[in-house]
């Protein structure tokens, strides 16, 4: 008879549940179809850039239409440092295979391959410390160590995985295809995988049939649990803006080894809608979501996002001084939107005001994870919160302001998850990780071609 | 933020006498519980006391009583401009199934069929102390609100609201453990259709 160790067992586990599609195997039944989508170029150096995203109009805003289907599996590697090369190559292989059979665009694949700190300190530490970018800005590394924020519960977990790689289309086959592939690799230990969903009205439908408490109080058609729109065009960065390089936050050393490249936060927030459609009337939802005194007429989901709107420090402590309520779109654009006119290396000119993270965080009912899963847990409603931003310290600040730390040093005295901080109020932080994403040309096991 | 209703405070508002709220009187729909002797002798004295009518329960969730005076009756309150809060509940506590709360309130506010207000407990700010009306629904003679932002006492219920003879009545149940949402406004169904008008004497 053949037995198997604990490690193959879970590994074996792992490898089913990445083909598995779960309880969002009814986001295709629900949705109706794939959105039409445009076709894609040739690949672009950032991994992070999705090519053939849809844009419609909502409310009079402009609004992309992201993937109907995500997933994130983290690992940890499981070859041996002198095993490096030869998995590089492998991956390598295998990713072109991908690339050449599916578009990163929704309606193909696209596959993101970001790095944790574990990984190059363990693996490719001398490398890592000749070329690892450096935040000028922050005077620190361009990867830090994970943290926790002044909002998160005190038993959120900062994980230390070597691997996340994120896959992002309209097909949950597609994904299935991609995940199963590089998994047979056998060059990492899959740790977790992630699954979930972006698009109208699937919110409410997939909460219903998974019966999530409050699921009967989100608004039909809205993109998100929490009812509003996320995906504003004006809202999100530009196509390179989040590029290690592109702000000139980094200094990329003597090689410039990460250019094209970024960095991704991957975090797991669960949401209790009941608390927040129980508690938050339909204004005090659109003050704590936006900003107090932001008037839009009742019921709507899609809110412009223009660079014009963006809040300063001023006003979000104007508006915490009078209503004891800071606005969570406000308080982050504090850092997240440009506060000057910027013109990048390549001469493309950022206007006062434009968005720098790039969004990819999606819908989920793992409760934390799809897996491994606790038999005992029910569906949860909450968030992957997946970003791209130039550096940790990047996230750190727009992290921070939404906890009322605002970038000009004003800390506003909020006790952790007050319900003057609105969305803080009804989120509960369970992981968090920083990723370095390499460029295209280096994804696979960065640094390992420079080893001995 | 707790999922206690923290707030016990009546919406202590003048009373401003506005149009008729009409409406006839309210029986329980056809093969709803009744109000029984034992509970309505209470609400007859509410109703003689405040010189209006009020709404006898026919039915609360098991263990709650609806009598007045009870043990499990923890407020029983009128104020000056005679608007009353009923109030009734159970909790246990204990991890998952062995805990949980029932809570239910039952208030009439003689004499306005305006939606009091409120005083937001974070900023001072005056608020309706019933929002987010989701759509009405009938039940026999009673055509009721849904309302699921609600302040005070009602923090973290959902609510109906309807008017009868010139006045506003509201029930409303706490979103705890054991009930969700869902649960709560089923349970509410219930509740009301089970409703009496007892008329002063």
């Amino acid at each position: 008879m053949r037995t198997f160790t604990r490690r193959q067992a879970l590994a074996g586990a792992a490898a089913g549940a990445l083909g598995a599609a779960g309880v969002y195997e009814l986001v295709d039944r629900l949705a109706g179809g794939s959105p039409q989508r445009a076709a894609a170029g040739a690949l672009p150096p950032e991994q992070h850039v999705l090519d053939g995203l849809r844009v419609i109009t909502d409310n009079g805003v402009e609004v992309i239409v992201p993937p109907l289907h995500h997933q994130v599996v983290t690992g940890k590697v499981a070859v041996e440092a002198r095993g490096l090369r030869d998995a590089q190559r492998a991956l390598e292989d295998e990713l072109a295979k991908l690339d050449a059979k599916y578009a990163p665009t929704p309606s193909g694949l696209g596959i993101t391959v970001a790095w944790g700190l574990p990984y190059f300190e363990r693996f490719v530490a001398a490398q890592w410390r000749a070329h690892a970018p450096f935040d000028r800005r922050a005077e620190r590394p361009a990867l830090l160590p994970t943290r926790a924020f002044p909002s998160d519960p005190s038993d959120t977990v900062l994980e230390r995985n070597d691997v996340a790689i994120l896959f992002r289309s309209d097909s949950l086959a597609h994904i299935a295809a991609g995940a199963k592939a590089i998994d047979a690799l056998g060059v990492f230990d899959v740790t977790s995988i992630r699954k979930g969903f972006v698009g109208g009205g699937l919110p409410q439908k997939l909460a219903r049939a998974a019966n999530i408490p409050g699921a009967d109080l989100i608004p039909d058609g809205a993109e998100l649990f929490l009812g509003f729109t996320s995906t504003q065009s004006q809202g999100l960065g530009p196509r390179k803006i989040a590029n290690l390089e592109t702000l000139g936050y980094a200094d990329l050393g003597p090689a410039s080894y990460f250019r094209e490249g970024t960095h991704m936060h991957v975090s797991h927030i669960a949401e209790d809608l009941e608390a927040w459609y129980l508690n938050f009337d339909f204004q005090l939802r659109v003050d704590t979501a936006f900003r107090p005194h932001l008037h839009v007429p009742d019921g709507t989901q899609t809110v412009r996002q223009a660079p014009e709107d963006a809040a300063s420090p001023r006003s979000v402590e104007r508006d915490y001084r009078t209503v004891r309520t800071i606005g969570h779109s406000a308080s982050i654009q504090t850092s997240s939107r440009l506060q000057t006119d910027h013109v990048a290396e390549d001469g493309t000119l950022y206007l006062k005001g434009t968005a720098v993270p790039q969004r990819a965080d999606f819908n989920t009912l793992d409760n934390p994870f799809f897996w491994p899963a606790d038999p005992a847990s029910q569906p949860q409603a909450g968030v992957h919160f997946v970003v791209f931003n130039p550096t940790s310290d990047d996230f750190h600040r727009n992290r921070l302001a939404m906890d009322g730390v605002l970038p000009d040093g004003t800390k506003l005295p909020f006790q952790p998850r007050q319900r003057g901080q609105g969305f803080n109020d009804v989120l509960r932080t369970t992981h968090r990780q920083n990723f370095l994403v390499p460029p295209r040309r280096h994804r696979s096991f960065p640094l390992a071609e420079l080893t001995a | 933020m707790t999922r206690l209703g923290t707030g016990i405070a009546l919406a202590l508002t003048a009373a401003v006498l506005a149009g008729c709220g009409g409406g006839a009187a309210a029986t329980p729909t056809a093969g709803a519980p009744r109000c029984s002797a034992k509970v309505r002798a209470g609400w007859q004295q509410l109703a003689n006391r405040i010189h209006a009518p009020v709404y006898c329960p026919g039915w609360l969730p098991d263990p709650l009583t609806g009598v007045i005076g009870s043990r499990d009756n923890n407020i029983n309150a009128v104020s000056k401009d005679r608007s009353y809060l009923e109030s009734w509940v159970w909790q246990e506590t204990g991890a998952g199934a062995a805990g949980g709360e029932l809570h239910v309130n039952l208030r009439g506010y003689p004499g306005r069929t305006t939606v009091p207000r409120c005083r937001n407990a974070d900023n001072g700010q005056a608020i309706p102390c019933f929002a987010d009306a989701r759509g009405t629904k009938r039940f026999g003679s009673i055509v009721a609100t849904l309302y699921t932002v609600n302040q005070d006492a009602d923090q973290w219920h959902v609510a109906y609201g309807w008017r009868y003879r010139g006045s506003f009545y509201t029930l409303s149940e706490h979103v705890a453990p054991p009930l969700d949402y869902a649960k709560v406004v089923r349970y509410l169904d219930r509740e009301v259709r089970s409703l009496e008008l007892i008329e002063p004497q």
